[in-house]
């Protein structure tokens, strides 16, 4: 196991509010998110040395100018001594944020700023955009000749763990709704009108089981943060979040070669991630899950031990993952009402998580949070990942 | 007036160690990589066993038949070169032999589907040069 346990911290967070912005430039949200993290941070922007731009999947022009430092001179940052992108989907928040603390624990970098920010709301057509994750990290000789899609993904994933668990198309949908009373006090969410279970329900069925409310939307968005090693950390801010567990696995490619679909890596990248920070679920105070659609968050939960398996739909339909609940989750919204920015989804529940443990998260506040979990995923759910943020270092 | 452009159905983009596979199905026959040194048999094709990494590979011919390990009913919102076959069946078929592929059930009674029925393979032409292996229930045979 890796000696990481609070030796970085994040110290600044940065987000715009995601949706459809026709007339807002990607690069504006990349800007504009970093700006804000910066100054969240309070730091001087020459002291960051290190830029990780996350991949843009809507315009590989534009992903070029990434990879090509576009946004450090864009920032004017006189410090930079790399600029190096890591992109792996949906877990890009936690492939970057592992990446900036192995520089900065090497004594590569010292202050690591990591910006994401896409364009899949207003930069591709409704149907370009189907079109675009029907071939994004699916196989084009095992899956895309099938017609093999993410809403077919979500519809196999659904069967099986609904076929395994006894789990009710009413607890899936429940999901949705829980995320919505999140979003209902997220002003950077694209969706804030309440729903129900019904409402769901009655909406189109996509891929069975999957209803079109299941699904995340489509969405521009931006954010943004900064790494630093923990002495650094404290001496600049009054609340460093420290990285306290990171645990991952990366479990299959094809959805067809995952030995088991009901489950994916989650449960060994807890243990490594508890295990480090020395924690348990029961002293986590808000959980940031991983959920393009429903479940997922179900999966991710009950494999990190929340509960027991089978157990999590019962959580959401009973609202005990709400606002107010007893296990806050998803307090962003998440895919399912933020919106879904390709690989801001997950960035979008890491500044998430930041805002709950520095007190910054308006409405959403969850009293007194010290203990976070992150989890996210990339692809056809290739890959599991689980970090452990905290203000304290127990 | 124009006709809306139907995007031609994506063909399997083929490797060069993967073309025995294509070459099977097109006579009609399902054949995965069986490894010479540890006697595992795996799908899909690799350049190497992914058990013990030997290269000394050999094709065999398996049964075709299996059950449902999972399955999707496409309604709406398919990618453009499929919306002209909804509903479509996407399935994940376990085979007799422990190996699992991603295919489409071909089926009357989609609502009659359910995970473990037992199925079978049939070979499907989608174009000159390809057929596809996709599975129809056991029952409907």
């Amino acid at each position: 196991m890796s000696d990481l346990k609070g030796k970085v911290a994040i110290i600044g967070v940065g987000e715009v509010p995601t949706g459809k912005f026709p007339d807002r430039p990607c690069l504006e949200s990349a800007l504009r998110s970093a700006r804000q993290a910066i100054g969240d941070a309070g730091i001087d922007k020459d002291l960051i040395d290190f830029l990780i731009p996350i991949g843009a999947v809507y315009s590989s022009a534009y992903n070029s100018d990434l990879v090509c430092s576009m946004i450090v001179e864009e920032l004017g940052l006189k410090g930079v001594k790399g600029n190096a992108q890591v992109f792996s989907g949906g877990a890009s928040c936690s492939t970057s944020l592992k990446t900036a603390a192995g520089l900065i624990s090497a004594g590569i970098a010292s202050v690591v700023l990591v910006v994401h920010s896409d364009k899949l709301g207003t930069g591709v057509s409704t149907q370009e955009g189907i079109d675009l994750f029907a071939l994004a990290g699916i196989s084009k000789e095992w899956e895309v000749p099938f017609g093999q899609h993410y809403s077919s993904i979500a519809g196999l994933v659904t069967t099986r763990y609904m076929f395994e668990t006894g789990t009710t198309e009413e607890q899936v949908a429940a999901v949705v709704v829980s995320n919505r009373k999140w979003a209902e006090l997220n002003p950077n969410a694209m969706i804030r009108k309440p729903t129900t279970v019904e409402e769901v329900l009655s909406s189109k069925v996509l891929s069975t089981p999957l209803h079109a409310r299941e699904s995340n939307v489509l969405a521009d968005g931006g954010s943004a943060f900064i790494v630093t090693d923990a002495e650094r950390a404290r001496e600049w801010v009054e609340k460093p979040v420290y990285l306290l567990g990171d645990g991952s696995r990366v479990t299959h490619f094809c959805l067809s070669q995952e030995k088991d679909i009901t489950r994916f890596g989650y449960r060994e990248a807890a243990r490594e991630a508890f295990g480090m920070a020395g924690l348990s679920p029961s002293d986590v105070d808000v959980a940031e899950v991983y959920d393009s659609y429903p479940v997922f968050e179900m999966i991710a939960l009950e494999e990190m031990g929340f509960m027991e398996r089978g157990e999590s739909g019962a959580w959401f339909l009973e609202g005990r993952t709400w606002p107010g609940g007893d296990l806050p989750v998803t307090t962003n919204g998440g895919m399912l009402s933020q919106g879904h920015t390709g690989a801001g989804g997950g960035m979008a529940l890491l500044v998430e998580a930041v805002r709950q443990l520095k007190g910054q998260a308006g409405e959403r506040q969850v009293q007194g949070a010290r203990f976070a979990v992150l989890t996210s995923t990339g692809g056809a759910y290739v890959d599991a990942h689980v970090e452990i943020l905290g203000t304290e270092i127990p | 007036m124009e006709a809306p452009r139907v995007p031609s159905k994506p063909l399997p983009q083929v490797t060069p160690w993967s073309a025995p596979f294509w070459e099977a199905a097109k006579r009609g026959e399902l054949k995965v990589q069986k490894c010479r040194d540890c006697g595992k048999p795996f799908f899909y094709p690799r350049i190497a066993c992914p058990h013990c990494f030997s290269e000394d590979l050999e094709w065999v011919r398996v049964s075709g038949r299996g059950k449902i390990y999972s399955f999707s009913v496409v309604l709406n919102y398919a990618p453009s070169a499929f919306a002209g076959d909804v509903p479509y069946v996407v399935a994940i078929v376990e085979l007799e032999e422990g190996l699992r592929m991603l295919t489409n059930i071909v089926t009357d009674k989609p609502e009659s589907l359910r995970c473990e029925m037992p199925v079978e393979v049939i070979f499907e032409p989608v174009s000159e040069d390809f057929v596809l292996p996709k599975f129809r229930p056991v029952e409907e045979a």
